[in-house]
């Protein structure tokens, strides 16, 4: 690109972006059907409604931990293509104590016994003398138990949030007082530098806590990188979504399909990273055929086929097949299209990792005492489908389980089986109320940042 | 190519290089006599290999019986040190393809040297399942190919046959990378070089003469070959890791094995490309292309990449608490305070602890620090691959079978003789080929060097522009400061 062209479109980009009046209208009659659709599905399916809230809240608060810990990451990594489009994922990143908020909801729902998310949450799940005594849950107390929930959720959370707001503080001072020393850069990068490893423990604890013990007897130690790689995917789609939005509505004139294009290959390379994550994940446990561990597989794959396949044709095959060419990276018809079937691939895959386990939380707490442990319908979808196993070890429960468990809990289902209408009212809400939250931010910053020091490499990026 | 670069960024060839000091500067080397401390060196390593080689034969002659290994511990030495030089082998393309992908240009520094380093160090691992085996003379029978053996072999649902599998691709795919690397830079060894040696160049370089032709192939096979790298480097050691992963035993069956095999060997080898590294640049005189930059860029890796086996450590450990499986805890409470305790406090200390001193600029900066820690993280890594193997075999699920290994002098015999052929083939690289990419490195000169970028450079910010702005087909002198004309 010329240098000149360059310039001209950078002064113009400088012009702040302005959060219409009809973009806000659109944007809250869809977080009105998004309150609508919850409150429907609240009076419909109390479990319903919280898985919904539980997936809606993790997905977006993942995005927002994601781009935090990847513009940090970039800034260490010497990355200048980026800096132009800065700004869209440090307003992703301030949306992280919205998040925060949202997950209280939660945390309310689990100290008022509100929902049954969690079977670890069951009173007297520790105590032998409990109808509800879980001995595997009673082993795992000490992590789950709702006080670590709680201040596990608020201590991490927060501690991302300060390292967001400390960024993007410094961030905006560089526009204003920067200076070719690049001092608040070299600020940045020591702030970036802690918040790395910081992130990259603490958001394992957190994805063990909210999602993966759903499924509170089953275990993988992969789990935490599997869901990180799916959030960073739907972060990168919907960036994508927002720039080509933008642009058509005129702003960042600056970002190119140059920046697009590489923003193209991180989503297909990290579609496939995904991939690699899942692949590994189920041929390992599948190779290994150890019942307690198949036993999640195969409720996935025989109750919850639709879920299952869907979440490979979405999130690998059509990514993998349209982004392998060079050009449809380019061409932004395509690659938004791209982006949009992968951001709704990856809030599919959290709905895969929620939903299953979180049904049958519900329904063994509705069965009451006696009959509620997960390990009987567990055990029953293992007997269904024969896999043997380490199942001796719960054999009590298995026989017990037989006689009536077999099917409930797996039947077809709107809301479960597959997303319905009120699943996708819910997710457009959510999505409005995160873009409301983001184009505000945007609003209160320069679109394009100054004196950033990659800033100018960035204006002349070219693949 | 945009010749917009950053004012923070630090140049990456110094010393105020022209094109031709380049070529002199790095095709020299293969011109003249070898040092004496190459000699002796070399001497050293070649010895090394002549006692590895003969305790190869001796297991061959006697068997694995001359071998330490029992019935609780099938796997002791050879798999470890397969592993560990798997690992090792990681590096080269990981620089070569995934930083070409993400247009690292310090990687041209180090690129040439690392994918020699790649296919050395796999040629030291393949040697491992060629006699481990026993008996070396039915090795063939790891191939599929017809037979008459029935079903038996071979078994594809063996990850062991996988292994061979994925280290064969990504061995041809290193060697085809390296060496298309290596056409244009033998050319221009072959129009420096005279007689026979002429000849023997004309040959390697594939009548190469630099035509517009020839770089738009070569640019797209590069391309091409590091979009077929790219995921090999993830599946080499992913499919290692399955060899233990698809078991049931504890402690080898858990599903981080493959994303974090996979960052344990880029992180051991940049701990050996910068081992050899720092020797080279040393012993050739390679300071103003191989800098303090680059070393610091290698030790950050090795920093995010140790701090990644670190998180995969301690995963492991929660998740065998959390499993409530009581053989999964016994598993790594044996491995952290067993009979092996020492083993496991090593891998701790030398590849999570260690690479932390890196959080210091001073020490990631300096050489001996660096050439330290680059040692402590290999041995790390070696013991990393004995707990995993070693530890876990020892203590199996019938107490009355617990045993505890120690190898024989065959053992480390022929581990040693695998450090003498690496040191033998690498020795013998830097005698016959640049050992930095010329090529590569021109094409960074206007981008990298200290007189374009960085706190000397002669025409701050101008003459980029100058240069770049010129239509395809004119020609410029970038030489026209007087400074750089007398060099």
């Amino acid at each position: 690109m010329n240098t000149d062209h360059a310039t001209i479109d950078h002064a113009e980009d400088i012009k702040h972006f302005v959060f219409e009046g009809k973009q806000k209208t659109t944007l809250l009659a869809f977080i009105v059907l998004g309150i609508l659709c919850m409150v429907g599905t609240f009076f419909i399916d109390s479990n319903r409604f919280w898985t919904n809230y539980l997936h809606n809240a993790v997905f977006f608060l993942g995005m927002s931990f994601v781009a935090t810990f990847v513009l940090s990451a970039f800034m260490l990594a010497y990355a200048g293509w980026h800096v132009v489009m800065k700004r869209v994922w440090e307003a992703f990143m301030l949306f992280l104590p919205v998040g925060l908020i949202m997950m209280l909801l939660v945390i309310v729902g689990l100290w008022m016994h509100g929902h049954h998310l969690y079977h670890w949450s069951m009173d007297g799940i520790a105590d032998p003398t409990s109808p509800n005594y879980d001995k595997i849950l009673a082993g795992k107390v000490p992590f789950l138990n709702k006080y670590w929930y709680t201040f596990g959720t608020l201590i991490i959370v927060g501690i991302w949030t300060f390292f967001a707001y400390r960024l993007r503080s410094l961030s905006l001072r560089e526009d204003e007082e920067g200076t070719t020393d690049y001092a608040l850069h070299q600020q940045m990068k020591k702030v970036a530098a802690i918040f790395l490893p910081i992130g990259a423990f603490t958001s394992a604890a957190l994805v063990w806590q909210w999602v993966m013990s759903i499924d509170g007897h089953w275990y993988s130690t992969l789990y935490a990188w599997y869901a990180t790689a799916s959030w960073f995917v739907a972060m990168l789609a919907l960036t994508i979504l927002i720039l080509i939005y933008l642009k058509s509505k005129g702003y960042y004139k600056a970002v190119t399909a140059e920046h697009l294009h590489d923003l193209g290959k991180y989503m297909f390379a990290f579609s496939v990273f995904w991939t690699y994550l899942w692949f590994s994940q189920f041929m390992l446990i599948w190779y290994g055929n150890n019942g307690e561990e198949t036993v999640y597989y195969n409720l996935r794959r025989h109750e919850y086929t639709i879920l299952y396949f869907g979440n490979l044709v979405l999130n690998f095959v059509l990514p993998f097949l349209i982004l392998m060419r060079n050009d449809t990276k380019r061409k932004y018809g395509t690659l938004g299209f791209t982006a949009v079937i992968v951001f709704f691939g990856h809030w599919w895959d959290y709905f895969y990792l929620i939903k299953p386990g979180a049904r049958l939380n519900a329904l063994h707490a509705h069965h009451g005492a006696g009959h509620g442990h997960e390990d009987a319908a567990h055990g029953a979808g293992e007997a269904a489908h024969g896999a043997a196993g380490h199942a001796a070890e719960h054999g009590a429960d298995l026989a017990h389980a037989a006689g009536h468990a077999v099917q409930e809990g797996t039947e077809f289902a709107m809301g479960f089986t597959i997303p319905g209408f009120l699943e996708i009212g819910t997710f457009l809400g959510f999505l409005a109320f995160f873009l409301y939250f983001v184009f505000n931010r945007m609003e209160k910053a320069a679109l394009m940042p100054k004196n950033d020091p990659y800033l100018a490499e960035s204006l002349h990026h070219h693949v | 190519m945009s010749a917009i670069v950053s004012p923070v960024r630090k140049p990456l060839i110094t010393g105020n290089k022209t094109y031709h000091q380049i070529t002199e500067d790095l095709i020299s080397p293969t011109e003249k006599t070898p040092n004496a401390l190459w000699v002796i060196t070399f001497l050293m390593s070649i010895s090394l290999l002549g006692f590895g080689l003969f305790c190869i034969a001796w297991t061959i002659w006697n068997g694995i019986g001359t071998w330490n290994l029992n019935r609780t511990i099938g796997w002791g030495w050879d798999i470890t040190n397969f592993v560990w030089w798997i690992g090792i082998g990681h590096a080269g393309t990981l620089i070569s393809a995934i930083l070409l992908l993400f247009r690292q240009k310090w990687r041209t520094g180090v690129n040439r040297a690392a994918e020699a380093m790649t296919i050395f160090a796999v040629i030291c691992a393949a040697l491992f399942p060629g006699i481990h085996v026993g008996r070396a003379w039915v090795v063939f029978y790891f191939f599929p190919y017809p037979n008459t053996r029935g079903p038996l072999w071979v078994n594809f649902n063996s990850p062991l046959l996988w292994d061979l599998f994925a280290i064969s691709t990504y061995f041809t795919v290193s060697l085809l990378f390296w060496y298309l690397g290596l056409v244009p830079d033998f050319a221009t060894v072959r129009d420096r070089a005279t007689g026979f040696r002429k000849s023997i160049y004309s040959f390697l370089a594939f009548g190469w003469t630099g035509k517009a032709k020839h770089w738009q192939r070569w640019e797209s096979l590069s391309l091409v070959l590091a979009g077929l790298a790219t995921p090999l480097v993830l599946s080499v050691h992913t499919i290692v890791s399955f060899d233990f992963a698809t078991s049931v035993i504890p402690g080898w069956h858990t599903t981080i094995f493959p994303p974090y095999f996979v960052a344990g060997a880029i992180f051991s080898g940049f701990a050996m490309v910068l081992t050899l590294m720092i020797i080279t640049r040393k012993v050739l005189s390679l300071e103003d292309y191989i800098t303090i930059e680059h070393v610091e860029s290698m030790n950050k890796v090795i920093l995010v990449t140790g701090t990644m086996v670190g998180v995969a450590y301690l995963t492991e450990l929660f998740i065998a608490w959390y499993s409530g499986y009581i053989y999964e805890q016994f598993a790594f409470f044996n491995r952290a305070l067993g009979s092996y305790w020492w083993s496991y406090f090593g891998m701790m200390f030398c590849n999570v602890l260690s690479p932390q001193f890196f959080w210091s600029r001073k020490i990631r900066r300096s050489i001996t620090w660096t050439f330290f820690l680059s040692i402590v993280v290999n041995i790390g890594m070696w013991f990393e691959r004995f707990v995993i193997i070693a530890t876990t075999l020892a203590r199996d699920y019938l107490p009355s079978s617990w045993s505890y290994y120690t190898p024989t002098w065959v053992e480390i015999g022929i581990y040693l003789g695998t450090i003498g052929l690496f040191f033998t083939l690498y020795l013998g690289f830097t005698r016959v080929a640049p050992v930095v990419a010329v090529a590569e490195i021109k094409s960074i000169l206007k981008t990298g060097g200290d007189q374009y970028v960085g706190e000397n450079a002669k025409h701050h910010h101008h003459v980029k522009h100058d240069v770049n702005e010129h239509a395809a087909g004119t020609s410029i002198d970038i030489d026209e400061n007087p400074d750089t004309k007398i060099k």
